[in-house]
């Protein structure tokens, strides 16, 4: 009989103990099992109210205005049925006690139910104006001079709609903000002295070594009469790409090439008079794919050997701007069309043939070819090349030398107070369990 | 002693059967909340899902306007941050909604977006990304299934009020919730003339803008036409405080006999344009059927602004039904977001107007993707607002496991 009733005293325990843990163990509403994420709902209707700037317009409109009705009207709108709102603005004040003050609130509910999201949106006036000063190449380390080739007696191919010093013009704009020095080449004669290793301004800032050259003829480039016409005019002035070559080694320059096939052409108009580069344009002489074999041969340090084989590629499709070259856009305000058409892509066998590599993909590799790069030789110097089709984007090139050397932004804003607004949106789901 | 063993046996036994009926009880308890943790877990999943769709542009990042197929899955537009989608790569997803093309010409069938009569987006099953990618791309593959539905908030319905002399057209703007009361409304009102040179058609625009009552109805009253049997198309863009929808409407002459804008190539925009019968078999005898194509675009101001189209990517050209008679070919000349237009001719009394979007916010265009949730134990939702080149969307996820019937998290 006892073992009867102590199976009957545990069995009133395990009854209590059920009872207690059924009374703690409260399980979830559907609604919170299931919720719909109303914080990000909240936050993306504000994004979304904001995508043309018309929630920034009316937030800063005093609170008699029409367009806080609009915006009432677009928050009922474009919420589910079962949300309800309510969204306050705040001005945000400095130098208070009280950081934020209420300016206008708006609902279509008189309660919000038991469950609730909110997000905030910080929306500065357009009376805010912001700026930024650059860090200017050269800062730290040597060089940060930028040479652009505006020789007024030599032309330009392949930059058809443009002349060479409209060119020159666009990327002094450009670039020179972001270069300690910016020195516009005004003729051959000038390009000759830099190549002799002499500056031509009394720019204090301006350094032969570590410069950067950008030639805005395309696929020409001036030549100097003189010794460089001289001792260059070998093998259709080959010879002359080939020094060209050198010289960036020796002055650990960055050569940049702004369209198609480079070093295709030499032009001085005095030296060619009666010499057209076989399309009809005088002052030019015609190199041929041996310019680009020469300046690399002469880039590595490699004894002169005439090459005139053809090494570019035409690319069936549009070329991308690499992931970098995107980020970069963002980051330094240029967007040139993130893609286009490449018909003198550069190949990557060239890497290994004259000891390249590349710190700046401008566009993706398609293939065995690159349709936009800096290419820097494993000792000194280096060529930015933009195989693209004509006509250049100049845009392109000034992205490819930030995108390479990477000047920061220090931004800075001016504020003032009463213009920044806070706007809390919280929403709450009706209906339901 | 008999009595001890008695006393046992029934002590014994009711100790038992008190132990499994507790045991089964707690049990029940257990399964309940363990079935609630895995529902929780299913929701918190769809709500990173959606986020991890929405916030990525996938990679190659321009892979909507291309005819790649991505390595990494998401449809944010590369050129925008937050919650701001892609046109093109909501284009090039395998439409669950409409029912699949076959077209003979090309041997290929095509992912169907069609909005009614006269509002078509083919897209290839070659150019188009299908769920089973999408699922590996996204790593819930033989684990959870989705469907994607990306639908616009506004929804501006359109119908014919008076049918002519004057025409007049009830616009009606709504939104998830209530009507756009006070909207402004931006019209483009095309007029379809048959009688253009060469037998080809041509149309002409006009131009205007008024205001939602508080219903959100608005009644656009055209003089010029003055019968039944002229063609026109409206399109019609609402817009209050940021958000913005747009509707459309046409009228058509032939509608047994029309041209069908498919799309061929993303990259280089190249668009075929068909013959109605070689699509729907309906039987000869037919009628070529000759057409003129523009491409628009949906500029600050919410007007349309024309870009033409060369003669020699197609501007104008004739189509015909059955073999030895090829399609015709229309080149779209800018990576825009926009309209392609397509007036077509059966007979100097016949014809009407074709809309393709290039890039789905173009025209509102909704977006259904993935699999067939019906059937299933247990589906998590999530939404978000999200923006198409400026036009309002809302993006809805639904998920669920296919972990069998318990539903594993």
């Amino acid at each position: 009989m006892m073992r009867t009733v102590e199976v009957l005293l545990v069995i009133i325990i395990i009854t209590g103990a059920f009872i207690i843990a059924s009374i703690y163990a409260v399980l979830p509403t559907p609604r919170q099992v299931s919720p719909i994420d109303l914080r990000r709902l909240a936050l993306t209707t504000l994004q979304t109210l904001d995508a043309s700037h018309d929630l920034s317009n009316t937030v800063f409109q005093p609170v008699n205005d029409t367009s806080w009705n609009d915006l009432n009207i677009a928050l009922s709108a474009c919420l589910p049925p079962n949300i309800v709102y309510n969204m306050t603005v705040y001005e945000v004040q400095t130098g208070t006690t009280q950081v934020y003050n209420m300016t206008n609130s708006l609902s279509n509910a008189a309660s919000l139910g038991v469950s609730t999201g909110a997000a905030s949106y910080l929306i500065a006036s357009s009376n805010v104006t912001f700026s930024f000063i650059p860090e200017r190449i050269g800062e730290r380390g040597g060089g940060g001079t930028l040479y652009i080739l505006n020789c007024s007696d030599a032309y330009g191919w392949w930059i058809t709609g443009y002349t060479a010093q409209k060119l020159a013009e666009d990327l002094y704009n450009l670039l020179s903000p972001y270069f300690q020095a910016t020195i516009m080449v005004q003729n051959t004669t000038q390009l000759g002295t830099i190549l002799n290793g002499t500056t031509i301004s009394s720019n204090p800032y301006e350094n032969i070594a570590n410069a950067v050259v950008i030639d805005t003829c395309g696929e020409a480039v001036p030549i100097p009469s003189g010794y460089y016409a001289t001792q260059g005019s070998q093998d259709s002035y080959a010879k002359y790409c080939y020094i060209l070559g050198q010289k960036t080694r020796l002055y650990n320059w960055t050569w940049a090439s702004i369209v198609g096939y480079p070093l295709y052409y030499v032009s001085n108009a005095a030296l060619f008079p009666s010499s057209q580069n076989t399309w009809g344009i005088y002052g030019m002489q015609l190199v041929a794919p041996a310019g680009l074999n020469s300046f690399l041969e002469g880039l590595d340090n490699q004894p002169y050997v005439y090459n005139d084989n053809w090494i570019t590629g035409s690319l069936a499709g549009s070329v991308y701007l690499s992931s970098e070259a995107q980020y970069y856009c963002n980051y330094y305000g240029t967007y040139p069309s993130y893609y286009q058409s490449s018909s003198r892509a550069l190949p990557t066998s060239i890497l290994t043939t004259y000891h390249l590599n590349v710190p700046t993909y401008i566009f993706d590799q398609s293939g065995n070819y690159l349709p936009g790069a800096v290419y820097r030789n494993a000792v000194s110097g280096a060529l930015l090349a933009l195989g693209l089709t004509r006509s250049p984007d100049i845009r392109l090139t000034a992205l490819g030398l930030l995108q390479h050397y990477k000047p920061r932004l220090y931004r800075s804003d001016y504020n003032a107070v009463g213009t920044s607004r806070v706007v809390i949106l919280q929403l709450g789901q009706m209906g339901g369990i | 002693m008999a009595g001890s063993t008695i006393d046992h046996i029934v002590a014994l036994t009711v100790f038992l059967a008190a132990l499994l009926l507790f045991i089964a009880l707690f049990n029940q308890t257990i399964q309940t909340a363990v079935l609630y943790q895995e529902h929780r877990a299913i929701a918190s999943k769809c709500t990173d899902l959606l986020d991890n769709i929405l916030l990525n542009p996938g990679y190659p990042t321009y892979w909507g306007p291309s005819n790649v197929t991505p390595t990494s899955f998401g449809l944010q537009d590369p050129e925008f941050t937050q919650y701001r989608l892609s046109p093109f790569s909501l284009m090039r997803l395998n439409s669950l909604s409409g029912t699949p093309i076959y077209y003979p010409k090309t041997g290929l069938t095509y992912s169907n977006i069609t909005m009614g009569f006269g509002d078509f987006l083919l897209v290839p099953y070659s150019e188009a990304i299908n769920y089973s990618t999408v699922s590996q791309l996204l790593g819930t593959n033989n684990t959870y299934g989705f469907q994607l539905n990306i639908a616009p908030i506004v929804t501006v319905s359109i119908s014919e009020f008076q049918s002519s002399n004057p025409l007049i057209l009830s616009v009606n703007v709504t939104g998830k919730g209530f009507p756009l009361a006070s909207a402004n409304l931006s019209y483009c009102f095309l007029t379809v003339s048959l009688q253009g040179d060469g037998s080809y058609p041509s149309y002409t625009t006009s131009y205007g803008s008024t205001y939602a009552d508080e219903k959100g109805m608005a009644f656009l009253q055209f003089a010029s036409i003055t019968d039944n049997s002229t063609s026109y198309a409206l399109i019609v863009y609402a817009h209050i405080s940021g958000l913005t929808g747009m509707g459309y409407h046409q009228r058509v002459t032939s509608d047994q006999q029309y041209v069908m804008p498919l799309i061929d190539d993303f990259s280089t925009g190249r668009v075929l344009i068909a013959h109605s019968y070689d699509v729907h078999y309906f039987g000869p005898p037919v009628a070529e059927i000759s057409y003129n194509a523009t491409f628009v675009l949906l500029t600050q101001d919410f007007s349309l602004r024309e870009v033409p189209l060369d003669n020699s990517t197609g501007k104008i050209g004739k189509v015909n039904y059955g073999n030895g008679q090829p399609y015709g070919v229309v080149t779209i000349p800018t990576g825009n977001p926009g309209i392609l237009v397509i007036t077509y001719r059966k007979s100097a009394n016949e014809g009407g107007i074709i809309l393709m979007p290039w890039g789905v916010s173009a025209m509102a265009f909704e977006v259904a993707f993935g699999a067939d949730m019906s059937g299933k134990e247990w589906v998590a939702t999530d939404i978000r607002e999200v923006t198409v080149n400026n036009v309002a969307y809302q993006a809805n996820l639904a998920l669920w496991s296919l972990q069998g019937y318990q539903v594993k998290g």
